[in-house]
């Protein structure tokens, strides 16, 4: 760990950035060193990505300066920044996904000989820094062709290949799954050991207590604490986070009553998922758990009418259930709250209320069939608005001006107001921020205490520990094994999902054919 | 800035109104005859042709489509119409016109739902096709109809004007108040949503679509009831006016919205210009210059708007083209 005594090679001193009605960063100390990686930390809205924005000098700070070897700079623009040896790799990628990783590596700083493209040295130094990261693909391949995680690492290629001496990593592990983490992780203190200084900005907390040398909490744009990893803990940092304690970190005891939906040989779109049984009781949660690919998302869809059933049978409530269409699955009394939020979930046009409604429709109708009853529709969004302490000014208002995890909690409560005996809930907390995180488990709890039966598929092992009672971990399209109870550990689940290596070349077909439909 | 919550209002200080108000007083104080009871007449009924077929866009482009055929429809149904009224009929030809758009129009709907076409490259097509079965219909040449003057019924009068107020008031009724209009609102906001929550899309573009050819043509009946003459070369470019009144209207083209009220006023602008243009000399072709002068500054105003007002990140942006492609919309 480097000294604290060594000096800054970024720091930025009482920077305050304002928005009409806002102060979004308020008078705000930070600073990195050589060889470090310091993880910043905080809710949504809590100025990270303001300060982001104004390292990558898309924003300029109201007040404050910005040092760099102890020497003030300005960033008007983001050439400016990256002139300076920053580099930030943002959430939302910004690779050109019909060009290949080598014109993406390389994009705006071509290797030329004369007035063209020297393709050689391109490919040849794109090489061999995706060796230095190890990964083991071809320059030339189109960005497209690559999985979500490889995309990260040809922008950490990227910034290497810019000879960047900061890079900031913008919550680089949202869309990765565990072992895809687990080898970012090794390559982020790699990049340190060889004198980069990483900011890297992250909702969970595990990985930055695996990966930190110091954390620093940020709370309402003002800076809270820094301190080395070793001097605090998880819970610390977490109430430093939302400026309060967290309650319901255990899973609760659960009665489960009988049994609702079973599942016998299930098999989904000719073979994406191959023979699955199961059983979901009354008050139960049982979990879905294995490497992306592995069919629980698949299986959930195949559930919902998303996806044939090309054989096996299905039954809720000892009623043969047929779903060729979501609304046949809702009509039976199962709600989905879809993985990504704003393609599959959320209509950004449309009101509070209308997002909440809209699949129970029927339900909220005049006598006269077709009307719509808005007085209701606006009672009805209150008690939810209630219910599930979602913030919000108005029913009228647009969804799209809420924060992620508000977003979320309206759209559990349209699977709710549908009258769902069955959830079934796909990443549930995905971008919800630490404290909404834990009022949607507070929810969920409360739900399964009134008899719902969930199915619930997450990567992130903590949530899946602390929701579910049981847990099938599925690899390449084939249940695997069922853990439960005090089973279900962290250990338990990766070795079933990834300890099967003879396995690989099945899902690959898997995936063919998935891909395929 | 919050924004609006319903997509859907009745008033709102809009811009293409006071634009309305401005442009109509310059015309006013320019020309002698602009204030005229037969001119503003001859304005209502030539704003009403084409909010009838704009009011049918602004439900196709709330649903997040829209419809290029609608001028060939326009002509199909007008001359279908025009040439059975000596066998069945005033009323009896007026139905049949209708139902040809709204079949012409369900068409369109089948190339997008099930052949996955999308709108833009299935209502180019079929702007063509149909534009063609309306020449082979007629085989080229005019249809008289002679003595048959209750067929004029449609354009005179004020007829054209209630009949864009009834539709507006029924469409403006369907987006607010019933479970249809949700839906296409949810429909054009987000596809794979919508399906997911229950909406059956297929059903809702069709209808959507169907509408669409209807209103085309109830407004290729009221052209060629005007000269009482059914041609295939009737309404042609059509398009491009029902497109550019919903879009001064402030319905904005990635759908989930719509402005019944708005595609009114725009239409009222497009006419007033073309017919102050008209009083003070101005060369006819100067007018479809003015229209697409007009649609480009709207375009660049709303998209202006809504950068400004954060909403970047909603539809199409780099970061969504990055992600390998915004599947929501474009399926």
């Amino acid at each position: 760990m480097p000294e604290l005594s060594v000096p800054s090679l970024l720091e930025v001193r009482n920077l305050t950035r304002r928005f009409p009605g806002v102060v979004a960063l308020d008078d705000v100390n930070f600073d990195v060193v050589r060889g470090e990686v310091h993880a910043l930390v905080g809710e949504n809205g809590a100025g990270k990505s303001t300060l982001i924005n104004i390292l990558a000098g898309v924003l300029q700070p109201s007040e404050g300066r910005i040092l760099i070897d102890g020497a003030a700079v300005v960033f008007s623009d983001p050439p400016g920044s990256q002139s300076c040896g920053i580099s930030v790799i943002f959430q939302e990628f910004s690779l050109l996904p019909h060009l290949s990783v080598a014109e993406n590596v390389f994009v705006t700083r071509e290797p030329r000989r004369g007035p063209l493209i020297d393709w050689e040295t391109m490919n040849r130094n794109t090489a061999e820094i995706l060796h230095t990261l190890n990964l083991d693909i071809e320059p030339s391949t189109p960005v497209s062709k690559l999985s979500v995680s490889q995309q990260q690492l040809v922008e950490i290629a990227r910034a290497l290949s810019s000879k960047a001496r900061v890079i900031i990593m913008d919550e680089p592990t949202a869309a990765l799954n565990e072992r895809e983490v687990v080898r970012l992780l090794e390559i982020v203190r790699s990049l340190a050991s060889s004198g980069v200084a990483v900011i890297y900005v992250s909702h969970r907390l595990a990985e930055v207590f695996s990966v930190a040398d110091r954390v620093t909490v940020f709370r309402d744009g003002r800076h809270i604490s820094t301190s080395p990893r070793n001097a605090v803990t998880e819970q610390q940092v977490v109430a430093a986070m939302v400026g309060r304690k967290l309650a319901h970190l255990e899973r609760p005891m659960r009665t489960s009553g009988e049994i609702i939906l079973e599942a016998r040989e299930l098999t989904v779109d000719n073979g994406v998922v191959r023979n699955v049984s199961f059983s979901l009781r009354r008050g139960e949660v049982l979990g879905l758990a294995g490497l992306m690919g592995s069919g629980c998302s698949e299986l959930m869809e195949g559930l919902f009418g998303l996806r044939k059933i090309t054989s096996g049978t299905l039954t809720l409530d000892r009623e043969p259930l047929q779903a060729n269409h979501p609304r046949a699955a809702i009509r039976a009394g199962i709600g989905f709250v879809p993985e990504d939020r704003k393609t599959n979930g959320l209509f950004s046009d449309l009101a509070v209320t209308e997002n909440l409604t809209i699949g129970a429709l029927p339900r909220w109708l005049k006598s006269i069939p077709a009307f719509l009853d808005p007085a209701r529709e606006r009672q009805i969004t209150l008690e939810y608005k209630r219910q599930l302490n979602v913030r919000f000014s108005r029913p009228e208002q647009r969804i799209s001006g809420l924060s992620g995890g508000n977003q979320q909690k309206i759209i559990l409560g349209r699977a709710l107001a549908e009258n769902c005996r069955v959830l079934l809930l796909e990443e549930p907390t995905r971008g919800v921020d630490v404290g909404a995180k834990a009022e949607i488990y507070t929810l969920i709890d409360g739900l399964v205490a009134k008899g719902i039966a969930i199915l619930l598929q997450t990567s992130e092992l903590p949530e899946l520990i602390r929701l579910a009672d049981r847990c099938i971990v599925f690899v390449a399209g084939e249940a695997r094994a069922e853990l439960s109870g005090n089973e279900v550990t962290q250990e338990a689940v990766m070795e079933v999902a990834t300890g099967l290596s003879h396995r690989v070349a099945i899902r690959d077909q898997a995936l063919e054919v998935a891909n395929g439909e | 800035m919050e924004s609006r919550g319903g997509r859907f209002t009745w008033f709102r200080p809009s811009p293409v109104a006071v634009t309305l108000l401005v442009v109509g007083a310059v015309f006013a104080v320019l020309t002698p005859t602009f204030l005229t009871l037969n001119n503003l007449l001859n304005v209502c009924t030539s704003a009403s042709v084409v909010a009838i077929v704009g009011l049918g866009m602004t439900l196709a482009i709330a649903s997040g489509n829209f419809d290029l055929s609608v001028g060939s429809t326009a002509a199909f149904a007008g001359c279908i119409a025009m040439s059975v009224v000596p066998q069945i009929g005033v009323l009896p030809a007026i139905a049949l016109g209708i139902a040809t758009g709204a079949l012409v129009g369900w068409v369109n709907g089948l190339i997008v739902t099930e052949l996955r076409v999308p709108a833009f490259i299935a209502t180019l097509g079929m702007l063509t096709i149909v534009r063609g079965a309306a020449l082979i219909y007629t085989r080229g040449r005019d249809i008289y109809l002679f003595g048959k003057t209750d067929y004029k019924i449609l354009s005179s009068g004020v007829t054209p004007a209630l009949l864009a107020l009834a539709i507006a008031l029924f469409f403006g009724f369907l987006l607010k108040h019933t479970r249809f209009g949700r839906h296409i609102l949810a429909t054009g906001s987000n596809l794979a949503s919508a399906r997911r929550v229950g909406v059956r899309t297929t059903y809702v573009l069709w209808s959507v679509f169907a509408i669409v050819g209807a209103t085309a043509a109830l407004s290729g009946l009221i052209l060629s009831a005007q000269v009482l003459t059914g041609n295939g070369r009737l309404a042609t470019g059509l398009e491009l006016s029902a497109i550019a009144v919903v879009v001064l209207g402030g319905t904005p083209l990635t759908g989930g919205q719509a402005s019944i009220p708005g595609t009114l006023f725009g239409s009222l602008l497009v006419a007033v210009i073309n017919n102050g243009l008209n009083l003070l000399n101005v060369s006819i072709f100067y007018q479809n210059v003015t229209l697409v002068l007009l649609l480009l500054g709207a375009l660049s105003l709303t998209s202006g708007w809504t950068s400004k007002f954060g909403r970047i990140a909603s539809k199409g942006s780099v970061a969504d083209v990055a992600k390998g492609g915004d599947g929501a919309k474009s399926a």
